[in-house]
């Protein structure tokens, strides 16, 4: 299943290359929008508890059509 | 506990070892309430309402992100309280996860702030059969005043079993536990009916963000005035974040002018912390950077140990100034310091991003540190994520801790930390563990075969390996004493005598449960052989070891002791132990393994004894935890599979039924992973199966039971006068009674042992 995370502010490049290696990630309007494939519900939600870690705000998450 | 090694070059650094909760040198930190920078900003209107909450509520919650201050906010308020009413505090760690830690340590951190005070003597009429949160429960129902504890990063605890005791606790301690929990995340308490009962109180994010006036004071506090358009616009863009806002004071005061890097930092878009944190970090000496970056992969930072990362030498001035200069680190106890936790993680990825592949190397460097600093369940952690697994297992067992895996205690944390070792990791140590972990289980075939592996690699590898030698002579004990071969057990606990003697005698001493475990298995196989003189005397040794180790430790040898009194007939000193046995367990709560049941099998036959059947019978109902049926039960130890079943026959017996007596040897048959019973056992059961068929008037069978050559002894004359006596009284009958045969006899039971 595919998913898209998008967090408030612009994320800097070695936190998305390195915090979040196995997303895809892009910039508009002060959000940050990641997307990728996750693996299980394990993998969410260690995800969204790197989010947390990081001092990171999520303002959306949904489920993309595969 | 706190005795100091000296690392070599370096300053003094606590010696820890292999540590179950109570061994580790750092735990004193977890139980203090954490040191407030000068730069805090005090807040009264959170302080008076978590002063009012307490007062008023039996839950408080201190939720909010990581950064907003919730720790601060907490410790600063428990600070102002003097010693009596100060709040006890517990800094909530990943292995608390685990039961048996948690409750422990949870105990331990009441009892520091004074709350426990009659402990001892409540804990005499504990049920074993209770829950440590019903015990601690009743404990603290009995204080005069309430007492407040803080559990700190709560987040950690993701066990919703422990999470229920906790809820439970409140419920049943009458008031007098006010639970103060500090969060990331909410608790899975039932939080719905806590706020209908108006029994919380939370202070959540919104709260916690600071207002215009606070952030313009936190500034002052850090020598920087901003407009106060400008504090207002600096609130507004880190929403009152408290580590958003300590960032941009430290990156401000960095900066030229600080209006102006206010409006740049108002301006731009990133993500806050991210983005002040590289700045900060760029804006520091390069020492003082590389220090952060490669110390972020610790837990907690010992000057000697960040040196060892850096390759510098001044690590002790450099902790020192930032811990001042309130970046990034606080002291937590002695010489050790600590990152913030979100900047730990922040720093993580920086040095990732900067220095790719570095990291592995410095958890490798810092697991060697920690190995010879003492501190091995550090160490396995950083061995563990530089994927040294071998490495791990080496130390592990180097350290003897493969005793971790028999206590009744519980799994130790080292040796949970090495849970998740990958199948691939080949060598002695490894297997080792392996063994052990099976052997724990009771699963003999396995634990046989990974015993034959390490030998064969340790062969091949031809060390002299003291440490790994020994632990594989215990390993082979232990299942000698499975499978019930005395000569096998004989020869590995002399083993183990010849090889410790090559150790240096603090490692030895340092490990009583080895030494409790190993004479408790030996007198266990010395009483399958029926050696009921040095059995015992085995058995007073393992008890004179076990001071200093859990009680639950105490169980077993004492539970041993109890069956060889009352096999040699000496029936109130075996009450007297089984007793006692039953109050360690009652002691704190043991788990649902098999060798409790010794106890309550003596105290049966004792009840039996004196002819009462109701007791016995209450007593042997112990025996069969929830959920272990008589194979699973009697399915470990021999000796054990062989008193369960005779214990149970005699008390079918009682109750007038010698086909259900007959029925319960058979367990006794192929007893545990034994092949056969031993000629001691087969003794104890041939007397059993000669009143069995008495009763049921088989008298020819009941003499030829009797006639083996292994059976003797005086029990066994008078057995075989009566088998005799009955025959000639009814007359023999031809060939044994079927056990299908449900003709009951006419005689009364005749009461023997």
């Amino acid at each position: 299943m595919r998913y898209e995370i998008r967090v408030a502010g612009t994320m800097s490049e070695a936190m998305l290359e390195e915090g979040f290696p196995e997303l895809e990630s892009f910039v508009i309007a002060d959000q940050t929008v990641l997307a990728g494939r996750i693996v299980d519900e394990a993998h969410l939600y260690g995800l969204l508890t790197r989010f947390q870690h990081l001092g990171l705000r999520i303002t959306e998450l949904r489920q993309l059509p595969d | 506990m706190s005795t100091v090694a000296t690392e070599p070059g370096g300053p003094a650094v606590p010696k820890g070892r292999s540590s179950r909760f109570g061994a580790d040198p750092l735990l004193g930190a977890r139980l203090r309430v954490p040191p407030v920078p000068t730069t805090f900003v005090r807040r009264p209107r959170l302080a008076e309402r978590l002063t009012h909450g307490v007062r008023e509520h039996v839950l408080v919650l201190v939720n909010g992100p990581a950064g907003a201050g919730k720790t601060l906010l907490t410790s600063d308020w428990a600070r102002a309280f003097a010693a009596p009413d100060r709040p006890a505090w517990l800094t909530v760690e990943v292995e608390d996860n685990a039961p048996e830690f948690f409750w422990a340590v949870l105990r331990q951190a009441l009892g520091q702030a004074g709350a426990l005070a009659q402990e001892t003597a409540t804990a005499r009429r504990a049920d074993p059969a209770e829950q440590p949160a019903e015990r601690l429960a009743a404990e603290l129902a009995a204080c005069r005043r309430p007492v407040v504890i803080v559990l700190d990063e709560f987040e950690r605890m993701t066990n919703p079993e422990i999470v229920e005791g906790l809820h439970l606790l409140l419920r049943r301690a009458d008031g007098k536990l006010r639970l103060v929990l500090v969060s990331r995340n909410e608790p899975l308490l039932p939080l719905h009916r806590y706020r209908a009962a108006g029994e919380i109180a939370e202070i959540r994010a919104a709260d916690l963000a600071f207002s215009t006036e606070e952030a313009s004071e936190l500034l002052r506090l850090h020598d920087l005035s901003l407009s106060p358009e400008g504090v207002g616009a600096l609130t507004e863009r880190t929403q009152g974040w408290a580590a958003g806002l300590r960032l941009f004071a430290l990156a401000a005061a960095g900066a030229p002018d600080c209006e102006r890097y206010l409006k740049e930092f108002e301006a731009g878009h990133s993500t806050i912390a991210d983005f002040l944190l590289a700045e900060v970090l760029d804006a520091q000496p390069s020492e003082a950077r590389d220090l952060l970056l490669r110390t972020s992969v610790l837990e907690r930072i010992h000057p000697a140990l960040a040196n060892a990362l850096t390759g510098g030498g001044d690590a002790e001035r450099i902790l020192d100034d930032l811990a001042r200069a309130n970046a990034f680190v606080t002291p937590v106890n002695g010489s050790w310091y600590r990152q913030h936790p979100l900047f730990a993680q922040i720093l993580r990825v920086q040095l990732r991003a900067r220095c790719p592949g570095l990291q592995q190397k410095l958890h490798l460097t810092a697991a060697r540190w920690l190995h010879q600093a003492g501190l091995l369940d550090d160490a396995l952690r950083h061995a563990i994520a530089a994927g040294e697994w071998r490495t791990a297992a080496e130390w592990f067992v180097g350290d003897l801790a493969v005793e971790q895996y028999f206590s009744r205690a519980g799994i130790g944390v080292s040796a949970a930390l090495l849970e998740g070792m990958p199948t691939g990791v080949r060598g002695p140590s490894a297997e080792l563990i392996r063994a052990a972990r099976a052997l724990a289980a009771a699963d003999l075939p396995a634990g046989t075969a990974h015993l034959e592996r390490a030998a064969t690699t340790c062969a091949a590898t031809a060390g002299d390996d003291a440490p790994l030698a020994l632990s594989a002579a215990f390993l082979r004990l232990v299942a000698a004493r499975l499978n019930g071969s005395t000569v096998a057990a004989e020869d590995a606990a002399e083993a183990v005598e010849r090889l410790r003697r090559r150790l240096p005698a603090d490692r030895w001493n340092d490990h009583p449960l080895l030494a409790v475990r190993l004479l408790t298995d030996l007198a266990a196989a010395r009483l399958w052989a029926g050696n009921l003189a040095s059995a015992r005397a085995t058995l007073l040794a393992a008890l004179a070891r076990a001071d200093g180790t859990d009680p639950r430790d105490r169980y077993e040898p004492l539970a041993l002791l109890a069956l060889v009194e009352l096999l040699t007939g000496a029936t109130g000193r075996a009450e007297t132990r089984a007793r006692q046995a039953v109050t360690e367990v009652a002691h704190t709560r043991g788990d649902s393994g098999d060798r409790p049941a010794v106890a309550y099998l003596v105290l049966a036959q004792v009840a039996m004894e004196r002819g009462d059947l109701a007791a016995a019978r209450r007593s042997a109902q112990h025996t069969a935890g929830p959920g272990a049926g008589a194979g699973a039960e009697s399915g470990r130890d021999p000796v054990q599979a062989v008193i369960t079943a005779v214990v149970r026959s005699r008390l079918a017996l009682r109750h007038g039924d010698p086909w259900q007596a007959l029925s319960a040897l058979d367990a006794a048959e192929h007893p545990g992973a034994a092949e056969d019973p031993s000629p001691w056992a087969r003794g104890l059961t041939a007397l059993a199966a000669s009143e069995a068929l008495v009763m049921a008037g088989d008298t020819r069978a009941a003499v030829e039971v009797l006639s083996h050559p292994e059976a003797g002894g005086a029990d066994h004359a008078v057995a075989m006068a009566r088998a005799h006596l009955a025959a000639g009284a009814r007359g023999p009958r031809s060939g044994p009674c079927p056990t299908s045969c449900r003709v009951r006899p006419r005689s009364p039971p005749v009461p023997c042992w």
